[in-house]
């Protein structure tokens, strides 16, 4: 009804050009820049050292050719691991903050949200910075479990694939939360009583009523985690020391240290494929999943 | 519901607070260590403000604010006003339809979104500065405000609108006196939400950047590989303050501002 109205009313001035750099902005700097990174990554090139196009010699699939060898494909899985993990780890923490914070907690609600969600907006980097702290040779772990007596010799956890894991859970754990927490509230309290009254235990109206009412908070959060894991570049250039790479870490070393960017585009095509077959992949199980439990998947 | 209550409903609330804990150890010990009088970064001293003066005296530091407070005022200015048109004028089912283009910088890998823009640039040979910079924020920029606007205006009670026009007033007195005081709340949270973004950026600013605008997140990030001093920890804990300032501000503005 509304655009009929729109239409009618509108008809002698509509500066509808007004509308047009919002629109502009995207496609010039995102997809047609897109379309350029695809084509770069089929171009050859007779010198693979500088950053210069003038250099370009012929269509190949070389770059893609180059690419199928055991240390790219590691790499790739290897971030494959680090994102599903990451998602997988984050949801067995966050439900039962999710839950707590839905269905539980009454007074404080609003300040525990608030401080969830206050590390998520504060500087990345100082997070990850902030770890540092905890996890060195000389940190806060390390000095408390060794006056616990948990441990007798300090743990060597940064620079490892632990470091990155660890701190990767912690700074996406606000994606995670937010949307199982959104599609929790909105669950009815009646629905939850109804199975309460018909007998079932707790544990039984978790798994049969309210897990699979939440799914798809829980499909929403998973993706928010998976794909920016992904491509994750910060915490496993700063935690891992530079010693492992994974799929963000290879694309910046091809682009800003090797300056090669064909081999660098076809990487980033490649990964940007992997990327949604997996994904796509992950919610097909997932919807399959939904419709044994009778759950709701749409997003 | 439920009388009696099982051993799980006292390990939830434990559970959650130990997660809490974990959460903000971490920042704590940061904030801590910033009033260390040791350079040495991980054994307490004794407390001291050095490092507050020493951040102020640092003209690398002044210099990476300026880029930063730049870089995100205009990003803000031009996704914010770009998206406002957008969602009034924008009106035609044509245009209505591509709100969907707006999702792809929230959807990609930022670091996917870095490496085009880089390419892009060096294939034209634009050089790599502040302006690239701000492109880059501004893409992003547009993704966050461009939905929250939209969401904000098709809230609006129409008859406003439809009153305005038919008291004579055109389509732009309409948009200048109507539709952007109703959408100031929506205005101002996204702006703040640009600010915040784009304040914090690193992957899009390290690419887009080339090596001599430095923005803070970046000095902050060369600082952490050189090994850093807590100077580093000071202005972790300025940047800390000032951006809980900002989310307090933008969750206290009383408004249905989903800050996810």
């Amino acid at each position: 009804m509304r655009s009929e109205n729109l239409k009618t009313v509108f008809k002698q001035d509509r500066p509808f050009f007004l509308a047009i750099p919002a629109i502009l902005w995207p496609a010039i700097f995102l997809y047609i820049p897109l379309v350029f990174l695809v084509g770069i990554s089929f171009l050859k090139s007779f010198d693979y050292s500088v950053f210069d196009y003038s250099v370009i010699d012929a269509l190949t699939f070389n770059n893609y050719r180059l690419l199928f060898s055991f240390t790219y494909v590691k790499i790739l899985f290897r971030s494959f691991y680090l994102a599903f993990f990451t998602g997988f780890f984050c949801l067995l923490i966050s439900y039962p903050i999710a839950y707590f914070l839905a269905l539980r907690v009454g007074r404080f609600k609003n300040l525990l949200l608030f401080f969830l969600v206050l590390p998520f907006w504060t500087n990345f980097i100082v997070q990850v910075y902030a770890w540092f702290y905890i996890l060195d040779v000389k940190g806060v772990l390390n000095t408390v479990f060794l006056k616990l007596g948990i441990i007798s010799e300090p743990l060597h956890i940064l620079y490892t694939p632990t470091a990155i894991y660890i701190v990767m859970l912690f700074c996406y754990l606000p994606f995670m939360v937010m949307p199982i927490y959104t599609s929790l509230s909105k669950i009815e309290k009646d629905t939850l009583e109804a199975s309460d009254d018909l007998g079932a235990k707790p544990w039984q109206t978790l798994l049969y009523v309210t897990w699979p009412l939440s799914l798809s908070g829980v499909v929403t959060g998973f993706f928010l985690v998976y794909i920016p894991s992904f491509g994750e570049f910060v915490i496993p250039t700063l935690l891992g020391g530079g010693k492992i790479m994974f799929v963000g870490s290879l694309i910046s070393y091809f682009f800003l240290d090797t300056k090669n960017i064909f081999l660098g585009a076809a990487f980033t095509c490649v990964s940007g494929l992997f990327l949604i077959i997996s994904a796509l992949l992950i919610f097909w199980i997932f919807r399959r999943y939904a419709k044994k439990v009778g759950g709701i998947y749409e997003k | 519901m439920r009388s009696n209550y099982g051993l799980g409903h006292y390990l939830l609330p434990i559970f959650v607070f130990f997660i809490y804990i974990l959460l903000y150890c971490p920042i704590i010990v940061l904030v801590l260590f910033s009033f260390n009088k040791s350079p040495l970064s991980y054994k307490w001293v004794g407390f001291s403000f050095c490092w507050y003066k020493e951040l102020f005296q640092s003209v690398e530091i002044l210099a990476a604010l300026k880029n930063s407070l730049i870089v995100a005022s205009v990003s803000v200015f031009f996704s914010v006003s770009m998206g406002l048109f957008y969602v009034f004028y924008g009106t035609s089912r044509f245009l209505n339809r591509m709100i969907v283009f707006f999702y792809g910088s929230l959807i990609a890998p930022e670091i996917v979104l870095a490496v085009i823009l880089l390419n892009f640039f060096t294939f034209f040979s634009i050089p790599l500065g502040l302006a690239t910079l701000i492109v880059g924020h501004t893409l992003i920029g547009l993704g966050y405000v461009v939905p929250m606007l939209r969401n904000r205006y098709s809230e609006i009670d129409y008859s406003l609108i439809e009153a305005s026009l038919d008291l004579g007033a055109t389509r732009n007195q309409t948009f200048l006196k109507i539709v952007v005081p109703l959408l100031s709340p929506a205005i101002i949270s996204s702006a703040l939400l640009v600010l915040i973004v784009s304040f914090d950026d690193f992957l899009i600013s390290f690419f887009c950047s080339g090596a001599v605008t430095l923005t803070l997140p970046m000095y902050i990030f060369a600082e952490i590989r050189a090994g850093a001093t807590p100077v580093v920890n000071a202005l972790s804990t300025l940047l800390l303050v000032t951006s809980s300032f900002l989310i307090l501000i933008l969750t206290s503005l009383k408004m249905r501002t989903r800050i996810f």
